[in-house]
């Protein structure tokens, strides 16, 4: 009875010594099954063999787990950096010409009928159209379509009288 | 106060019974045929003397500043040009529009009556409203194709002596050149 209650209790002890290291290489293995298959950690949480016991995963099992599970989130744009395609105003090619100021005003547009020159130093220039209130009924001036102003626009009929009343000959 | 545009309601008053027709600031007018007013126009041109129209421009001025609620130089352009252009059409003087030829202010005068032909009555005419307006010496000189061009009242016989010398409206601005008073 001793002889054999001593083997019993030694392949016992064999046993009990040997189990948590089989566990942690079962634990260890579905875990890799299931980074494998999935992933995610969401997914390992969900496809994880409910029969796997958590608690006996050694604190160094987590060197296992994915390295990199979650995808990294997306690099938000460079908000110091703005959109330059809408803060630049496009780029308007203009043909080359003999007097290439000539015509720098445009009726259509509302631009200021002065070019960079002197007041009529060039005779080609086209006039600007001030409309009238019951086309613009604000009162507002006309919105200047591309080009910049060159000089400030006279904003009340005084300072467009006083413009024009301090020409004189050359 | 209004919202700044020109009311032509109720501009004139025919007055039947007494064979009178007055604008509502109380201005009697009188209604011309065009062929009437350009015989007229054309004999006061040949004698040098256009002050009638030049006149009438004022009173037409008149009219003008009688619409504003506050004085024309402090208003934009386009709420001065809304009442001078409704003022002229009622008149039947045309089609009034301004243009801005570099620091020149140009006055274009479409579908005017056919007074002189070089367009001197509509020039006084011009000159008499404006300068109403601006309560300054301002003249309109004819540039050819029913516009004009404001200037001081002293430049206004040289642009004028530009213009019958044969230069259009392009040349006479590069002539011109801003003198600020300092």
């Amino acid at each position: 009875m001793s002889d054999r209650e001593d083997r019993l209790r030694s392949l016992l002890n064999k046993v009990r010594a040997k189990r948590p290291d089989e566990r942690t290489t079962r634990a260890a293995d579905a875990l890799e099954r299931i980074r494998t298959a999935s992933g995610t950690m969401a997914a390992a949480a969900q496809s994880a063999p409910p029969t796997v016991p958590p608690t006996p995963v050694p604190s160094s099992a987590p060197a296992q787990l994915p390295s990199s599970p979650l995808p990294e989130p997306p690099t938000s744009p460079t908000i110091d950096s703005p959109t330059r395609y809408s803060s630049q105003p496009p780029r308007v090619e203009r043909p080359l010409s003999i007097e290439p100021r000539a015509r720098s005003v445009r009726p259509s547009s509302g631009a200021p009928a002065v070019g960079s020159r002197p007041a009529g130093a060039s005779p080609s220039r086209r006039p600007e159209s001030i409309r009238a209130q019951s086309v613009a009924p604000t009162g507002q001036p006309v919105v200047y379509a591309t080009d910049q102003p060159e000089f400030p626009r006279p904003k009340t009929f005084g300072d467009l009288l006083e413009l024009t009343l301090s020409l004189r000959p050359r | 106060m209004h919202d700044g545009r020109f009311d032509p309601s109720g501009f004139y008053e025919f007055n039947l019974t007494g064979g009178m027709v007055r604008t509502r600031t109380g201005e009697r007018v009188v209604i011309l045929s065009e062929d009437v007013l350009s015989s007229l126009v054309a004999a006061a041109a040949r004698d040098g003397d256009l002050t009638p129209l030049r006149r009438l421009g004022e009173l037409l001025g008149e009219q003008v500043l009688g619409g504003l609620d506050r004085p024309a130089s402090v208003l934009s352009p386009e709420a001065v040009l809304g009442h001078v252009s409704a003022v002229t059409s009622l008149f039947g003087w045309g089609r009034l529009t301004f243009e801005r030829w570099g620091a020149a202010l140009v006055v274009a005068l479409r579908d005017k009556p056919e007074l002189d032909e070089d367009e001197l009555g509509a020039a006084a005419l011009l000159g008499g409203m404006f300068s109403e307006i601006s309560q300054r010496q301002v003249s309109c000189v004819p540039t050819g194709d029913s516009k004009f061009v404001m200037v001081d009242f002293e430049v206004a016989e040289t642009v004028w002596g530009w213009f019958k010398d044969g230069a259009d409206l392009p040349a006479i601005i590069g002539m011109l050149d801003t003198k600020r008073a300092s």
